[in-house]
């Protein structure tokens, strides 16, 4: 397993992956006691005073319908973070089914599996979310499904080379000779084993998938009003730029310590789990 | 291999892109025969008479999608027709109607016939002379029924359309028909280009010709269309020699043209307005206008919609919302609540129509009656079990009317009803929601024309596909009243029967009437000889000019 000391006591140097720790934790913290932390709900209107700068009343000013802006922010970080954790959830659920299929099985299986990731891969994905996205609606959780539909090509990859060399290694080859079930070499022998770089990508998937989703609520074809998410502030945000510049700060740098706490957080335990970067 | 082949495409792609922005920068430098005049605002001779010359830039949300009436039903291409095209009449600037093309006309005293004898001299903008023979292939083009026309209706009652001389034409109607008088001023069309040829198809759809004070210059889709003054217009040479419509699709990206004073003319938001337009520097560079919009937005009721059957429960829907607060606050302050489909400075307003003011208790006590009494553990009242919960669709785009949506969604929250709202973009809403029926309630607007006949929108029998009474009103009276209304000629009885009218539709409560809007155009000072009227700025455009010394490009055709 990979989840052993030395990875702890590695990744607990890392700095940069402490760093994203923190503000990944942060996060959470802000989403689950959302109701305490908001001094206002997120829908509450005050249409007298709309687009207040930041004031006591109101720390981060209000939007155009005098909803409270950091109320919104924080009931935001909920939305963003279940749409990220539910779609990686799917894309890498789908990533490792047809990677591990592809990598232990091979041969023709193989092939069709890795020619259906090229070719999904051709896809440009925000484009093809877009468009999917034009179809079926959109709603939170369509958002959510589309996103983990188009983004477990590169979980598939990585689970397939980590299949194929440990496939090839001593114990795996015991078990096989010992006439143990396929499903058990693939989910004992196997899995465990090829976790470490599945939790990286995964780690760095939310990131993406926060930015996919912040992409298409500012487009207006993500989470429909009145949910507040922060690709919608966004685009509220642009319209009165100059006279609003809270509008647009605040939201994009919400966005933007969750993108990056993520990053930081996947790159510092890739960093960490590589034995070539062992002091 | 695969790695090789998406390098090429990638290549190519880039390759694309650096062309199309080439294109792109050729198109928006200033052309070559516009040049920004010396400015010589200081200059000692100050004459600010009338002076040929001169371009205004309009901004623009949209782009037009074709330049021929007939064809045409949105606002972009209506406004760049207006330039180029001249009905019989118009409405002047205090709403009444007069002549355009046509010099005089007689209505016969059973109201059956109008006989229009046509202004000579009148050209088209390629020099061929308009005649009878014009106005009769407009009058036929628009009751051929494969012309995809919106505007038909009124032609249609036309029983017979007859050709006196070259200057003179008579339309024989069955019964008097109100509206007729004003629908002949629909644009009319050149028939020497047009006659035999397939409308849909015509060059002119993209290069049209008229007998409007500006000719067509030339077309850039998505970008701008440009028209130029018409020396031998009939009603006189307009002083500016070029208006250059720009299409910009971001109000907020207009707004930082106006200001950097790219473009002379825009309409403003009422943010923009309120807030950002009042500084010194726009005062002395702009002129703001304010007038009361034709039109109004309304959240209309599915009326096939078990929900919304009792009229009860819709009059309580529409004191439930707090109408004055989305005034103020969406509009703030630059609109009117309203109830009734007419403006409300007009003529054929009903002031004593019934009002359903705020009022939240009344609105509960009013669901209760109605059999909404219990609620669930979320607060929602309860009917046979099942909860009043429903959607309103709007289109997107337009912040006003989903500001509207959210303020409309906390004020039935607090009597117990549960919104959802859905913004979806405008074909799609309406090809696949309002057109099939498929929706409870939507949040829309309606222009309101200056005629008040309104039979497409609320008769029973407009209800299929694509016809306007999508919210499915069904009053035979209501029927009954429309066409009295449509077939008197005389203005105060008539104006009886609408009023009876707009008490039913109070009554009936088919839609919840939300406001109607100023509209706030902003436009450059140095255009001189913009007097408001009730029917807004636009109407006197051609005598709209500039100083000599003010104008700030020069142009040579």
């Amino acid at each position: 397993m990979f989840l052993n000391e030395d990875f702890v006591r590695r990744i607990g140097k890392n700095k940069m992956a402490m760093a994203g720790l923190c503000m990944v934790a942060f996060l959470f913290c802000v989403a689950l006691f959302e109701n305490e932390l908001a001094p206002y709900p997120p829908d509450r209107i005050d249409t007298s005073n709309i687009l207040a700068p930041p004031t006591y009343q109101h720390l981060l000013g209000t939007d155009v319908l005098g909803r409270d802006v950091l109320s919104r922010i924080i009931h935001g970080a909920g939305v963003s973070l279940s749409v990220g954790f539910v779609a990686v959830g799917i894309s890498t659920l789908l990533g490792v089914m047809l990677g591990a299929l592809s990598g232990y099985y091979g041969g023709a299986l193989d092939k069709a599996v890795m020619r259906f990731v090229d070719v999904m891969l051709c896809f440009p994905s925000f484009f093809l979310i877009l468009a999917v996205i034009a179809f079926i609606g959109p709603s939170i959780w369509n958002i959510m499904i589309v996103i983990g539909i188009t983004s477990w090509m590169g979980v598939a990859r990585l689970v397939r080379a980590e299949f194929l060399s440990i496939r090839e290694r001593d114990y795996v080859q015991a078990a096989i000779s010992q006439g143990a079930s396929d499903a058990r070499i693939i989910f004992l022998h196997i899995l465990p084993n090829a976790m470490a770089p599945i939790l990286v990508a995964a780690t760095l998937g939310i990131a993406s998938a926060v930015l996919i989703e912040s992409g298409l609520s500012f487009l207006g074809i993500g989470v429909q009003p009145p949910d507040p998410s922060w690709g919608n502030m966004l685009t509220e945000g642009k319209d009165n730029i100059e006279i609003a510049w809270w509008l647009s700060l605040f939201p994009g740098m919400a966005i933007l310590i969750t993108v990056m706490g993520y990053n930081m957080l996947g790159e510092g335990i890739r960093d960490s789990l590589d034995p070539r970067l062992r002091r | 291999m695969p790695l090789k082949k998406s390098l090429i495409l990638l290549t190519m792609t880039l390759l694309a892109l650096a062309q199309g922005c080439n294109e792109q920068s050729t198109q928006t430098s200033p052309s070559s025969e516009v040049t920004p005049a010396v400015a010589s605002r200081n200059s000692a001779a100050v004459d600010d008479k009338p002076a040929y010359g001169d371009m205004l830039i309009n901004g623009s949300i949209g782009d037009a999608s074709v330049l021929l009436p007939v064809l045409a039903s949105d606002s972009s291409s209506g406004e760049i027709n207006g330039l180029i095209y001249n009905g019989l009449v118009k409405y002047d600037k205090d709403i009444n109607l007069v002549g355009e093309l046509a010099e005089k006309w007689d209505v016969s005293e059973d109201k059956l016939k109008i006989r229009f004898f046509l202004k000579k001299g009148v050209k088209w903008h390629d020099g061929k002379p308009f005649t009878a023979k014009d106005v009769e292939y407009t009058y036929k083009i628009y009751v051929d029924p494969k012309t995809p026309t919106a505007y038909s209706t009124d032609f249609l009652k036309v029983t017979e359309f007859k050709v006196l001389d070259d200057y003179t034409v008579e339309a024989v109607y069955d019964k008097p028909y109100a509206p007729a008088l004003g629908s002949w001023g629909q644009g009319m069309l050149p028939s020497h280009l047009l006659e035999g040829e397939d409308i849909t198809k015509s060059p002119l759809k993209r290069h049209p010709i008229g007998t409007g004070p500006y000719k067509f210059k030339d077309w850039v889709t998505g970008e701008k269309i440009t028209v130029d003054s018409f020396h031998d217009y009939f009603e006189g040479r307009p002083y500016i020699d070029r208006v250059m419509t720009r299409i910009i699709p971001d109000l907020a990206t207009m707004f930082l043209e106006l200001k950097a004073l790219s473009i002379d003319q825009m309409g403003l938001t009422p943010l923009q307005y309120v807030r950002q337009t009042n500084t010194k520097w726009f005062k002395d560079n702009f002129n703001k206008y304010k007038y009361l919009g034709f039109g109004y937005s309304y959240l209309g009721y599915n009326l096939q919609d078990w929900k919304f059957k009792d009229k009860r429960v819709r009059q309580a829907l529409t004191m439930a919302i707090d109408r004055e607060s989305i005034v103020q606050g969406v509009l703030l302050g630059l609109g009117a609540v309203t109830d009734s489909p007419y403006k409300p400075d007009t003529y054929w307003y009903d002031q004593n129509v019934k009002k359903f003011p705020y009022d939240p208790e009344k609105a509960k006590q009013m669901l209760a009656e109605a059999g909404w009494k219990e609620t669930n553990d979320e607060g929602v009242l309860l009917k046979d079990g099942k909860p009043f919960e429903f959607t309103i669709i709007t289109n997107h785009g337009n912040d006003i009317r989903k500001n509207a949506a959210i303020i409309i969604q906390r004020d039935l929250k607090k009597v117990g009803i549960k919104v959802h709202i859905r913004v979806i973009e405008w074909a799609a809403f309406l090809k696949n929601f309002i057109n099939k029926r498929n929706f409870e309630a939507c949040l829309l607007g309606w222009g309101i024309g200056i005629d008040p006949s309104q039979i497409d929108i609320w008769n029973s029998k407009k209800t299929g596909e694509s016809e306007l009474n999508f919210i499915n009103y069904q009053n035979p009276e209501v029927d009954r009243l429309l066409d009295l209304g449509a077939s008197t000629y005389d203005r105060q009885e008539r104006k009886k029967y609408y009023d009876k009218f707009q008490e039913i539709i109070a009554e009936d409560q088919p839609y919840t009437f939300l406001f109607v809007q100023y509209a706030l155009p902003i436009i450059n000072s140095r255009f001189h000889g913009i007097e408001p009227a009730p029917v807004g700025i636009g109407y006197n455009f051609t005598k709209w000019y500039v100083p000599k010394r003010l104008q700030k490009y020069t142009i040579q055709p």
